[in-house]
């Protein structure tokens, strides 16, 4: 248990990350550092992508699969770490460029 | 045979004869109609079918002809039937009465009923058509149109126990409907005619010429691509996913479990590694002042790269040593001392850390009873990390199971060892390699990784003459050698060893330094000109000094620190480049071949501390410094001063003569001097 909270602690402590959420298979959020509305938005349209993703690259190579999804936009970057079972969510901020 | 060939005559004038009077007969016939077509133009269904034909082409369609030949019969036997049977519907019998007058429309509009078709064709996509069939019942209904008028009555009531007549329209969503006969197809198609009839009568005309086209292409693949559009649809209408809340007791089962654990230890590294990761997208052609700052660098023999530091593990801790992993050339392990201040955690720290990503935190945390006192990657086994203790145990850790403790140590019994291990290496090649480790007890073992409950080899150092055991500090063994290696002690004397043979055992004494022996290495360069003979040592009397094997007088005294020196290093790929660190927090570089005087590039922290421990990266382009508060830092060495020319080797030949000349002048010099000031 301490070695998780040290673990999201150490993550949440990097420069610019405004939360953590991590997600179970079925999109529901179960440790998340943000407020509900937001971390329900995230988890719910993030574990669709994922899957989709996931998707994606199983179709193409079947014995592929997806390890590390990146979105980088304008404002922020979302890195999803999918797992057999969960997806951790980080959200980061642009870095204060 | 006379009179035979006479009746023959005969008969084929009878027959002449015959012809004549009907080709007399029809010419007369012909005339007649003619004049009757003159009167009334449209009487016959003859001439009608003649006039529509004539629509038709006109229109651009021929093949119309065809079909419209046919359900004239229909329309025939449809209105027979109607006679006979009455319907249920005011529009068919609104179609007998005007049937006699208005026969030419109807056969036009006969085949109409596939216009609808499309529409109705749209509905059916969600049933499972197969293209095929309807073909088949299609090509059917063409060729045996005209035997539906025998069978036309029946199906006709039948039609009647049916629902809207509006479904019965298209003839080919029957054919496809499997719950059809392929009789059946023609009655309904003669229902259509009337059906349709009216239905029809405000379609324009242009959609009716259309709808034959589809008609007579029923074998074409047109049909299949309106279909493959409909599941589509249909697939777009999911129940929204419901979103269900788990209790808190859940959550912290989830939080508990292994699983959970396994992936969150596996993708927390994977995020810490791409949070740091951020020139993904940086534009060259904009940032110009980054630039100047890389050149400005650019002249620096030694730059600083990274700092490797963790507040909770490594703070307040002295690194004790380091090693590059051979496997990932990018993993650095380190080991800690026991932090004074924070009692309650574990004395010994293993941290390995990553130097590929700009990731401010290890890799991995382990963590043992006992002070760590030197570690390394066990060489052949990309997961496992070996640590000497104080306590005298050697640990094993393995990056693949979560524990953070170590998987195997050593026991704590005379067999092994029972003093500080300084020393740990795994020598060997593959398939035959063995954990050497050495105490300061002068107890040398030598351990097979898989079993670490007892030593397989053991034996003591002993200095020469007197049984008193070496003290050693540091260990080294010779390039390409699993034999001879040399140890440093605290007794500032250094000892050439080997493990097997009948003189197993310390076998020579190097003196010469005034203080213990902190660091030793062998050189271990290859190229034209061997070097391995040579090693050096650093000690506590401020000196690094530089040895052969082969001579018990060392070679040369490099005296340029003012402080005592922790640790030395060849490079791994110049022959004639070595590094130091000292107390004061300096990191020189030396090139022999440049200078034996001065280091040729030195750097030097001034935060106050001591640098306690360096190693080369093996590529020879980083070195990894640690000092005695816990924190590492990687220098890049220049790659200008890091590569060998070729002729390095050969320079540094002539360098070692002229060091040895040195040597020599040196000791007649004290010689000289009398034994006024002896060394010790």
């Amino acid at each position: 248990m301490s070695e998780v909270e040290e673990t999201l602690k150490r993550i949440q402590s990097h420069k610019g990350v405004i939360g953590v959420i991590i997600v179970n298979t079925e999109g529901i959020p179960i440790r998340t550092t943000l407020d509900n509305s937001t971390t329900v938005q995230y988890s719910g349209l993030i574990h669709q992508l994922s899957a989709k993703a996931k998707s994606v690259v199983r179709d193409i190579d079947p014995q592929n699969d997806l390890t590390f999804l990146r979105i980088r936009s304008k404002k922020n970057e979302i890195m999803i770490a999918p797992g057999c079972e969960y997806l951790l969510i980080v959200i980061q901020d642009d870095r204060g460029k | 045979m006379s009179d035979r060939k006479a009746e023959l005559e005969r008969k084929k004038a009878k027959l002449e004869m015959m012809r004549k009077e009907r080709q007399e007969k029809e010419r007369q016939k012909k005339l007649k109609e003619q004049t009757e077509d003159v009167k009334t133009q449209s009487s016959t269904s003859q001439s009608a079918r003649d006039e529509t034909d004539k629509l038709l082409q006109d229109l651009g369609i021929p093949p119309a002809g065809e079909v419209a030949d046919k359900p004239p019969s229909e329309k025939d036997t449809e209105s027979t039937d109607g006679s006979k049977e009455p319907t249920p519907h005011p529009t068919p019998t609104k179609v007998k009465s005007r049937q006699v007058k208005l026969a030419v429309a109807r056969v036009s509009e006969t085949n109409i009923p596939p216009k609808e078709n499309v529409t109705y064709s749209k509905e059916t996509q969600t049933a499972n058509l197969e293209p095929l069939d309807r073909d088949g019942h299609g090509g059917l209904r063409h060729l045996c149109d005209g035997l539906s008028d025998t069978s036309s009555p029946s199906h006709r009531s039948k039609l009647g126990s049916y629902g809207s007549p509006r479904h019965y329209g298209s003839p080919r969503f029957h054919g496809s409907d499997t719950g059809f006969e392929w009789d059946d197809e023609f009655s309904y198609y003669d229902e259509v005619l009337v059906y349709d009839d009216d239905r029809r009568l405000d379609d324009d005309h242009e959609q009716d010429t259309e709808s034959i086209d589809v008609s007579l292409s029923t074998g074409h693949p047109k049909m299949p691509h309106v279909e493959m559009v409909a599941p589509a649809h249909t697939a777009e209408d999911k129940p929204p996913v419901q979103v269900r809340e788990l209790s808190e007791e859940e959550k912290d089962t989830i939080l508990l479990s292994e699983d959970f654990r396994l992936f969150l230890s596996h993708s927390s590294r994977v995020i810490e590694r791409a949070l740091d990761e951020v020139d993904v997208d940086i534009d060259y052609s904009r940032s110009a002042d980054d630039e100047l700052a890389n050149q400005d660098l650019a002249g620096e023999r030694l730059k600083m790269n990274r700092e490797f530091f963790d507040e909770r593990w490594s703070k307040h801790r002295i690194v004790t040593s380091m090693d590059w992993s051979t496997q990932f050339p990018e993993l650095l392990v380190a080991s800690y001392s026991a932090n004074e201040d924070a009692p309650h955690d574990p004395d010994g720290v293993a941290l390995i850390w990553n130097s590929r990503f700009k990731k401010s935190t290890p890799e991995y945390v382990f963590h043992c009873q006992s002070a760590v006192m030197s570690t390394c990657f066990a060489k052949f086994h990309p997961n496992l990390v070996v640590g000497g203790t104080y306590s005298g145990q050697i640990v094993l850790w393995d990056n693949r199971v979560l524990k953070r403790t170590p998987i195997q140590r050593t026991p704590l019994s005379a067999a092994a060892h029972t003093h500080p291990v300084y020393c740990v290496n795994v020598v060997g090649t593959q398939n035959a390699h063995n954990l050497i480790s050495v105490s300061t007890d002068g107890k040398m073992c030598s351990w097979s990784l898989d079993m670490l409950s007892q030593p397989q080899d053991c034996m003591e150092l002993h200095q020469h003459k007197q049984s008193r055991a070496v003290n050693v500090t540091c260990f080294s063994f010779m390039s390409g050698d699993v034999n001879n290696f040399v140890v440093g002690s605290e007794d500032c004397s250094v000892y050439a060893a080997c493990r097997h043979g009948s003189k197993a055992g310390v076998s020579e004494i190097f003196e010469g330094h005034q203080g213990p022996i902190t660091g030793i290495d062998c050189h271990s360069v290859a190229g034209q000109i061997d070097f391995s003979p040579y090693f050096l040592t650093s000690s506590f009397d401020w000196t690094i000094k530089l040895w052969s094997i082969k001579d018990n007088k060392f070679i040369h005294s490099f005296e340029d620190n003012s402080d005592y020196v922790y640790d030395v290093q060849w490079s791994p790929i110049h022959p004639a480049v070595f590094a130091s660190v000292d107390g004061m927090a300096r990191l020189d570089l030396w090139n022999l071949n440049q200078d034996t005087e001065v280091p040729s590039a030195s750097v030097s922290q001034d935060t106050g501390v001591a640098l306690n421990h360096l190693r080369w990266h093996q590529n020879g382009h980083s070195i990894a410094v640690g000092d005695d508060m816990g924190k590492i830092y990687t220098y890049d060495v220049a790659e200008s001063f890091a590569n060998p020319k070729s002729d390095e080797w050969s320079r540094f030949v002539h360098t070692l003569q002229e060091l040895r000349q040195h040597a020599a002048e040196r000791e007649e010099d004290t010689t000289l001097a009398g034994l006024s000031s002896p060394l010790r």
